[in-house]
């Protein structure tokens, strides 16, 4: 057989050896490190997963919204607006929706209650995709409400079909569920209540000729752009937004939330690294004399190198294959479940949403590069530093 | 001649405070298959004339010609090289890896020689025979008797001594006592 090819082998036959010799350290290394890489696994493919959820709901939301801002603060939009807007060129339709949050007070949760009108929405069909249950009502009917998973469970532990809600002067407003929405979308619609625009109006005592807000739907949409600058221009006392601004103002919420956690993550990591280095990096006395010793015996730098990088390279490797694994188990099979509180819960009530994390190569080798790298430099450096030094002064400790 | 050294000098600290001369203007010629002793106070220079012949560090001054090799052209990856095939070291103190077994201790010097599990088993096995330690052979080589221990170190000595099919081409190792 080829020498240098035995030479290796026999290196690391020498390296799970002196592994084995070191099991109880160098399982406890592979331990903590393999919580590290799981955390910060787990926490990467939540984010990206999140973000996915949420953009893709997007994709059924309006081109264009109008706000009015009356001292900076959202008020009411009265629908003459919709009338003007509707006149510019490439306009295909505008429809008003009425919106706000409901707090309940036995729950404790903030409801998003939105009302839509049906008729003139042209996205009525496309609700009933996102709905895991039920349908969306025709046209023109009222009374009826879609709530997202959490609503439903609430109204049926109190023993009812009907959700019941108290307008301003606490008369209380009684609506059917028609329709439960999926649990794919649940990092949005989880507190959502989606009703009759006129149920809406009654509900927030909201005067007939006004709205939340106008939705703008275009015919092509090239123009949202062009079509939104001349709506803010026309209408000085709106705030226009287009779905783009949106989706952005969605990925900061999550990028500032997956931020803050990332700190916390950061600092176990850094924790982990100074472990690390310490452990790695304080030869030990007798670390240094096996260097030595192998070194007079014939063993070239090298081959000191290679025994230290195949045992950094096992424990770090085991540590992040294991770290990862069990990440991808815990956010697929658990719903990250570790992460709940920060990470999603537009309300208090928390989202249980399936979360399917997309196993990016980017994103495997980004934590790879922050945890495995790390460590190995950590364990060959050191090494190498006392392999090199000539045997000459080398023996002098002897 | 296996060993040849012609005007030897070693000073450690050279230009210091704490400089010592070790060896002075030594020169010494021993021929193969040839049993040596060398006899000297305590401090008069013996370790570090073994550790110039041993290749494991450069005379000051003066020439060296060790089994066939000038080690003071040499850079140290070739001596390295160098001391695995031809050269043994007995330490005063051993310097037997407390933490490995005693087969493993003997089978250090093999691992960089590229041999098949087999050889290197076979030879380490025979020397444990030889020096009639085979029964300790498992054993953390810190956990057996000073005698034991100094055959350990012979045997690992002479573990890198080369198959007798091939004595011819290769010079005998020179065992050294450091
Ligand atoms: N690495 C070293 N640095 C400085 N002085 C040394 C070193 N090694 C040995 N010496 C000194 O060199 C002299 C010879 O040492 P050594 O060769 O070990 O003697 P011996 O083995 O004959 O007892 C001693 O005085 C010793 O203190
Ligand atoms: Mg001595």
């Amino acid at each position: 057989m080829n020498g240098g090819l035995t030479k290796h082998l026999n290196i690391i036959d020498y390296t799970l050896s002196s592994l084995w010799r070191r099991r109880a350290r160098n399982a406890s290394v592979l331990i903590v490190f393999a919580g590290v890489i799981f955390l910060v696994a787990s926490f990467q493919f939540v984010t990206e997963a999140l973000t996915e959820t949420a953009l893709d709901s997007l994709r059924t939301a309006p081109e264009i919204t109008i706000q009015r801002l009356s001292a900076g603060r959202q008020t009411e939009v009265p629908l003459d607006y919709g009338e003007q807007v509707a006149s510019i060129h490439g306009v295909r339709e505008v429809v008003p929706r009425i919106w706000g949050y409901y707090f309940d007070e036995v729950t404790g949760a903030n409801l998003t209650v939105i009302g839509v009108d049906l008729e003139r929405m042209p996205l009525g069909e496309k609700l009933n995709l996102t709905l895991a249950e039920g349908e969306v009502p025709e046209p023109g009917a009222s009374g009826w409400v879609l709530v997202g998973r959490s609503i439903k469970r609430i109204v049926e532990s109190k023993g009812t079909a009907y959700l019941s809600l108290f307008r301003p002067d606490l008369s209380q407003a009684s609506y059917a569920i028609t329709g439960v929405f999926d649990a794919v979308t649940d990092v949005l619609t989880n507190d959502l209540i989606v009703m009759d625009i006129g149920d809406a109006r009654d509900l927030f005592h909201i005067s007939p000729a006004a709205a939340t807000d106008l939705c703008v739907y275009v015919a092509n949409l090239e123009e949202v752009p062009n079509i939104a600058r001349k709506i803010a221009a026309a209408l000085p006392d709106a705030r226009v937004l287009t779905r783009s601004q949106i989706s952005q103002t969605y990925q900061v919420v999550f990028g500032w939330r997956s931020g803050f956690a990332s700190v916390c993550l950061l600092t176990a990591l850094a924790a982990f690294v100074i472990f690390a280095w310490d452990k790695a990096s304080g030869l030990s006395p007798e670390e240094r004399r096996e260097i030595t010793i192998l070194k007079i015996l014939g063993w070239e730098t090298s081959d000191i190198l290679a025994v230290r990088f195949w045992e950094g390279a096992l424990v770090a490797g085991g540590a992040f294959i294991a770290g990862c694994t069990g990440a991808y188990i815990h956010v697929a099979y658990f719903d990250a479940s570790l992460f709940r509180s920060v990470m999603v819960g537009w309300s208090v009530i928390h989202p249980s949403l399936r979360l399917v994390p997309s196993l990016q190569v980017s994103t495997l080798l980004l934590i790879f590069c922050f945890t495995v790298l790390p460590y190995m430099a950590a364990t060959v450096i050191p090494a190498w530093r006392s392999a090199i030094v000539p045997t000459d002064s080398a023996l002098s400790g002897m | 001649m296996l060993i040849e050294l012609e005007g030897v000098t070693k000073i450690y600290n050279q230009g210091q405070i704490n400089e010592v001369v070790a060896l002075r203007d030594i020169d010494l010629r021993i021929k193969e298959h040839t049993l040596n002793c060398l006899r000297g106070a305590s401090g008069c220079g013996k370790s570090t004339l073994l550790s110039i012949i041993g290749c494991v560090i450069q005379p000051t001054s003066g020439r060296t010609a060790i089994a066939g090799l000038q080690p003071a052209r040499m850079p140290d990856r070739f001596l390295t090289v160098h001391r695995r095939r031809c050269i043994g070291f007995i330490f005063q103190n051993y310097n037997i890896l407390p933490a490995l077994t005693v087969r493993e201790n003997i089978t250090l010097p093999l691992v960089p020689l590229g041999l098949s599990r087999r050889a290197m088993a076979e030879r380490v096995e025979r020397l444990l025979q030889q020096f009639s330690i085979g029964h300790r052979g498992n054993f953390p080589a810190g956990r057996i008797s000073g005698g034991e221990l100094q055959r350990v170190a012979i045997a690992r000595a002479l573990v890198n001594d080369p198959p007798p099919s091939s004595w011819q081409t290769n010079p005998r190792p020179i065992s050294t006592a450091v």
